[in-house]
């Protein structure tokens, strides 16, 4: 449903996007995750054939968005990163607006029904300078999905919003893609990519990986078991490094919280447990160490600066 | 499409222009200012200036001077009325893009099917429209107002058919310039300051019109006024051709953050 291939942006000596490549499957949603200046907002740009590419090629449903923006246009729905509205008109006002510039659809009823589903209907006489910003971001979401595109690009759909109002926009999106809906989405919170997303992609200017959430973890997650004791016993710590499948053991906490790293986590933890407690170790916790995604992330962007 | 995206366009526009009781203020303010100055110039200054004007053709030859000086003078509105459009674009027309970039909706616009030539066309018709409609009732209570002062025998050699071309032709030509104009400084200049000394390069010509009429370098006959009107008409045809293509969509969002 979108691909690009080598997609190339330069701003005179300076390269945004640099050889991008990348397939999104009809119905599927897909995270663009990178620092500031990594390219994220070039890059839904050229989706959206607003910008053009210094190379390669892109493809969003039929069209080529270098070669045909209009119909590019017509058949994609971009929430951009800031919302902009004329406030001095009401939510209908300006929904209806844009809606007219889109062929084939019947404007009263693509606004009232893409206000409904966002939950503004009751206040679609109201002028846009009374909503909040949560609100405006609903409105925003509201016209782009006025003429009901099936392929939507989000740049930050959440930045700058409360946590309530993110969650709320954060459920409207997950219902977007269960009603099988392609979508990209740009964000730097991790945690909702994380929710959201079946991929992501993690860019800095070029692309660094592209995974499901669980598989980028588990690439660059090791094998290790944390565990909490009572209170904190070198000797034990000692008689634990001696043990042929452990690799290595970290210690904090004044001894209390160990971080033994194993050769096969489920084979090895029993046995490690069955081990401490004979030592006489009191245990308060077990679990698998596991890194978050945002370590993850953290380490991919820094390894590549 | 294209007539009902201008036409979307145009409504939008005054749908905010109406909500903006300043701006309304200020299309209402400039054609009274107009009318009451050249009013009063055509009742004081044929009172205390003795200038011998010639008799030109059309006017009754029994005419005392101060007649025939204050005809010169109710002549001059025709081109001062010119100065309404030229300088509601001013205020209006420059804002039109800048203040697309100001609000952040250029960017949600510009991802529409909506073409360059279509919303710019919208955004100078929708204030050249009002502009002629203003220039035109201003001309009517400017002629109701000189019957009211006992001129209206006067305004027989006042509205001859130049009078009329210029009214009819040249007024909406000059008003589509102008917006066309403040338009190209909006989508050019970074802010409404910038775009508006752009496009006050259009006052300029109309202030050289009004000199060499009054003069008498250029007598504005009917062939002289038609010429003239539709050789405005082609530049406005030219100018917004000009507009389309100065209109950077990748620029302007690049630039604009």
């Amino acid at each position: 449903m979108i691909r690009t291939e080598n997609l190339t942006r330069r701003y005179g000596q300076r390269t945004a996007v640099d050889r991008l490549t990348i397939e999104i499957a009809k119905g599927e949603i897909v995270g663009l995750l990178g620092p500031n200046g990594a390219g994220k907002t070039t890059t839904i740009r050229m989706l959206a054939g607003m910008i053009a590419p210094s190379s390669g090629t892109a493809r969003v449903g039929e069209y080529d968005p270098a070669r045909e923006p209009e119909a590019v246009h017509e058949s994609l729905g971009l929430l951009t990163e800031a919302p902009g509205f004329y406030e001095r008109l009401t939510a209908e006002q300006n929904l209806a607006y844009f809606a007219r510039f889109y062929d084939r659809i019947d404007t009263a009823a693509a606004v009232e029904r893409s206000l409904d589903r966002m939950g503004l209907l009751d206040r679609r006489r109201d002028r846009v300078a009374s909503f909040s910003k949560g609100m405006k971001q609903r409105l925003a979401l509201a016209r782009v999905l006025v003429h009901n595109p099936q392929i939507l690009l989000l740049d930050e759909p959440t930045a700058g919003l409360d946590p309530e109002a993110a969650r709320d926009l954060r459920k409207l999106i997950i219902d977007l893609r269960e009603e099988g809906r392609t979508i990209l989405v740009s964000t730097h919170n991790l945690t909702e990519a994380e929710g959201l997303c079946q991929r992501i992609a993690v860019i800095q200017t070029r692309l660094i990986a592209l995974d499901t959430p669980a598989a980028l973890r588990d690439a660059r997650s090791r094998s290790a078991v944390r565990v909490r004791l009572v209170r904190g016993n070198s000797g034990l710590v000692a008689a634990l490094r001696e043990l042929p499948f452990v690799e290595n053991t970290e210690v904090t906490d004044g001894e209390s919280l160990l971080i033994v790293a194993v050769e096969d986590i489920d084979r090895d933890r029993p046995r490690l447990v069955a081990r401490i407690v004979e030592l006489g170790g009191e245990i308060l916790e077990v679990a698998e160490e596991r890194r978050s995604l945002e370590e993850v992330y953290l380490d991919l962007v820094r390894e590549d600066a | 499409m294209s007539g009902r995206r201008i036409r979307n366009v145009l409504r939008k526009e005054w749908l905010l222009m109406a909500r903006s009781p300043s701006s309304l203020l200020f299309v209402a303010g400039i054609p009274l200012l107009l009318i009451g100055q050249a009013l009063l110039l055509s009742w004081i200054l044929p009172r205390f200036l003795g200038v011998d004007v010639p008799i030109a053709s059309g006017m009754a030859e029994d005419l005392g001077s101060i007649e025939r000086f204050r005809i010169l003078l109710l002549d001059q509105f025709r081109f001062f009325v010119l100065l309404i459009p030229a300088m509601v674009a001013n205020v209006f027309a420059t804002l039109s893009i800048v203040e697309e970039k100001l609000t952040r909706t250029l960017e949600p616009l510009l991802a529409t099917p909506v073409r360059t030539w279509e919303l710019l066309l919208g955004k100078v018709l929708s204030g050249a429209i009002p502009a002629v409609a203003v220039a035109w009732a201003s001309t009517g209570l400017f002629v109701l107002l000189a019957i009211g002062l006992g001129w209206g025998p006067l305004l027989r050699s006042v509205i001859d058919p130049s009078w009329h071309l210029s009214v009819f032709l040249l007024t909406p030509a000059i008003s589509i310039l102008s917006f066309v104009l403040g338009v190209i400084g909006s989508s050019r200049a970074s802010d409404a300051k910038g775009a508006q000394n752009l496009a006050v390069v259009v006052v300029l010509p109309l202030f050289a019109l009004i000199a060499v009429q009054v003069v008498g370098w250029v007598r504005f006959t009917p062939p002289l006024t038609l010429a003239l009107s539709l050789g405005i008409a082609a530049l406005d045809v030219l100018m917004l051709r000009l507009a389309v293509r100065l209109f950077a969509r990748e620029s302007i969002l690049i630039r604009w953050r």
